[in-house]
């Protein structure tokens, strides 16, 4: 049940292949499709940066007569971005720091472990990943209420953690098999416990694999709508997305300000993985590389 | 170490074990095992959410799904958004991440352009095409004086198109991504072999590259189809629903049915048939395209 992952060539390793008037009818039509691509964003940023008066007046192609931050600074009162950005980023923040934990911990004891209980564990958690939340989105509600997760900080964090430790625990498992044995072994004997065994010996091998695990979910952590909409309706435990959606709604005609928001609420997550592009790639291609 | 005879010691490290797993073992018992056996329980009553007593109807909720025009024209929007997304999307991320492992400059460039529409939230990307389609292309009628209508939003049979555009715009980059690094794992030895034997270039993508990605391919496959059967973010933002009840997803009709209507039994079967779907169409897709990777 165990994958192994490839270790993928590096690109320069590639002989580069050669620039042939193909290639040259290749790149035109990707620039053309890459503009269009961009299309959508060039808008959001335009759209944010204009007065009321250009968005009546002008055509939504024409540029902002001058770089004005009004818009940004509506949204920061609208949004009340100090409480909903510092909510999205502590859920984010503390939900990948538990799932990394958790599913790193889960994963060493199922991958080191041969009894019976630990053979079913890995195939309970693997069920999770075929089960969607989102379906089940009305009995989570009521089990949320019933337990009095609604409405609190650490009900939604838990909600974020239960939905995502299988595929923590599936990409986890799927990397021990790279950690060698032996070290673990010698702290044994030593006289190490099995928890300590794995704070001291395991847990720092484990980093690259966290580091995806952390940078996959905190994305999808952020731009939860769902779950957010349902378990938090107080004013000052809503996230980000949910406000947005909320402005979306409020301000149909003028929308320069939800476009700032939007800019502000992306800028965090595009920053992240531009920075730390590697692992998010690793993280995504997991799956698709194991034989 | 002898394996035979538990001893103490052996006995003692697998109880710390299984308290490393524990927790885990809970919260996930908790947060999505409980909730899928209580989606099932609830469904056979006739339940409101309020009232204490949870009337027991059997699988007569189940009789009712079958006759209800309403969920029924929820499946077929649902289903007509997965088909349009799992072709547009494979074939599109297919060619891109082709094209941009052809020897192009710039190529990390391209990829993050077709990749960033990912990070933005289902909810927001509704919000862009909505304005999108409402204020910024019509204005390329202006300027090439031509006359299309790019309201998709506003009517009925175009509100399908209008959604798999957003969606495929948001998504396409992701699986090229996946794609890409499929690509990149072939051994160039391969083509190189099969340009000795005078393969063609359509040849050799026929009998290299796809035989070679087949894994990729059961992932992106598998993936779209199930993500596009959970669409709700996208619409909530975007149509609504509507017009009408043209783009109401099997999510968003359960959503209207259960939190707003108020009928949590009936809602509770229209989660169970959605999630039923989705276990046997990701296990059909993970079977039979598996057992392509093996053939080849």
């Amino acid at each position: 049940m165990k994958f192994k992952t490839k270790v993928k060539k590096p690109e320069e390793q590639i002989t580069p292949k050669k620039y042939t008037g193909g290639t040259l009818a290749t790149q035109i039509v990707m620039t053309v499709l890459a503009i269009l691509f961009l299309l959508p964003i060039f808008m959001v940023f335009n759209y944010s940066f204009k007065t009321k008066k250009e968005l009546y007046l002008t055509s939504a192609l024409t540029l902002p007569s001058s770089l004005q931050f009004e818009n940004y600074k509506k949204a920061f009162v609208k949004l009340d971005l100090s409480t909903t950005f510092t909510n999205t980023f502590v859920y984010t923040a503390l939900s990948v720091l538990i799932l990394a934990f958790l599913c790193g911990m889960t994963a060493w004891a199922i991958a080191r472990c041969k009894g019976k209980f630990f053979k079913f564990s890995y195939i309970y958690f693997l069920v999770g990943i075929l089960i969607p939340y989102q379906a089940l989105f009305l009995p989570i509600y009521i089990i949320g209420y019933r337990l009095h997760l609604t409405n609190t900080r650490y009900g939604i964090i838990f909600m974020y953690v239960a939905t995502g430790i299988s595929f923590g625990v599936f990409l986890m498992t799927s990397f021990m098999s790279t950690v060698p044995t032996e070290l673990e072994e010698a702290a044994r004997i030593d006289g190490c416990s099995v928890f300590k065994t794995y704070f001291r010996v395991v847990l720092p091998l484990l980093k690259p694999a966290m580091a995806t695990l952390i940078i996959m979910q905190s994305f999808q952590i952020w731009n939860d709508y769902l779950l957010a909409s349902l378990y938090v309706s107080k004013k000052n435990l809503k996230t980000l997305t949910v406000v947005i959606q909320s402005l979306f709604s409020s301000q149909t005609s003028d929308y320069t300000t939800a476009m700032a928001a939007i800019v502000i609420s992306v800028l965090p997550i595009a920053v992240l993985f531009l920075s730390l592009q590697k692992y998010f790639i690793k993280g995504m291609t997991v799956g698709a590389v194991k034989g | 170490m002898n394996r035979k005879r538990k001893s103490g010691m052996e006995r003692k490290m697998e109880r710390q074990y299984f308290l490393i797993v524990l927790p885990g073992f809970v919260i996930f018992t908790i947060g999505l095992i409980i909730p899928t056996i209580l989606a099932f329980r609830y469904s056979l009553t006739s339940w409101d959410g309020l009232s204490a007593e949870k009337p027991f109807v059997g699988f007569q909720n189940y009789v009712n799904l079958l006759h209800d025009s309403n969920f029924l024209q929820a499946w077929g929007f649902t289903i007509l958004f997965t088909i349009g997304n799992t072709v547009i999307q494979n074939v599109c991320a297919l060619l891109f991440a082709v094209a941009l492992d052809s020897g192009i400059r710039l190529q990390k460039v391209y990829r993050t352009i077709f990749f960033i529409p990912c990070l933005i939230s289902s909810v927001i990307v509704g919000f862009i095409w909505l304005k999108m389609y409402s204020n910024v292309l019509p204005e390329f009628n202006e300027i090439f004086g031509t006359n299309i209508n790019f309201l998709l939003f506003g009517s009925s049979s175009t509100v399908l198109p209008g959604l798999l555009i957003a969606n495929n715009w948001q998504w396409i980059g992701y699986w090229m991504l996946i794609y890409l690094a499929g690509l990149q794992s072939i051994p160039a030895e391969l083509y190189e072999a099969a340009k000795v034997d005078g393969a063609g270039a359509f040849s050799r993508f026929k009998n290299i590259t796809l035989p070679m990605l087949a894994p990729s391919i059961t992932i992106c496959v598998v993936g779209i189809t199930t993500g596009s059967l959970k669409v709700y973010d996208l619409l909530v933002s975007s149509t609504g629903g509507g017009p009408g009840r043209a783009s109401t997803s099997v999510i968003l009709h359960t959503y209207n049915t259960a939190i707003s209507g108020r009928q949590y039994g009936y809602g509770s079967a229209m989660s169970v048939s959605l999630v039923i779907v989705l276990l046997l169409v990701a296990l059909i897709q993970v079977k039979s395209l598996r057992s392509r990777e093996v053939q080849q």
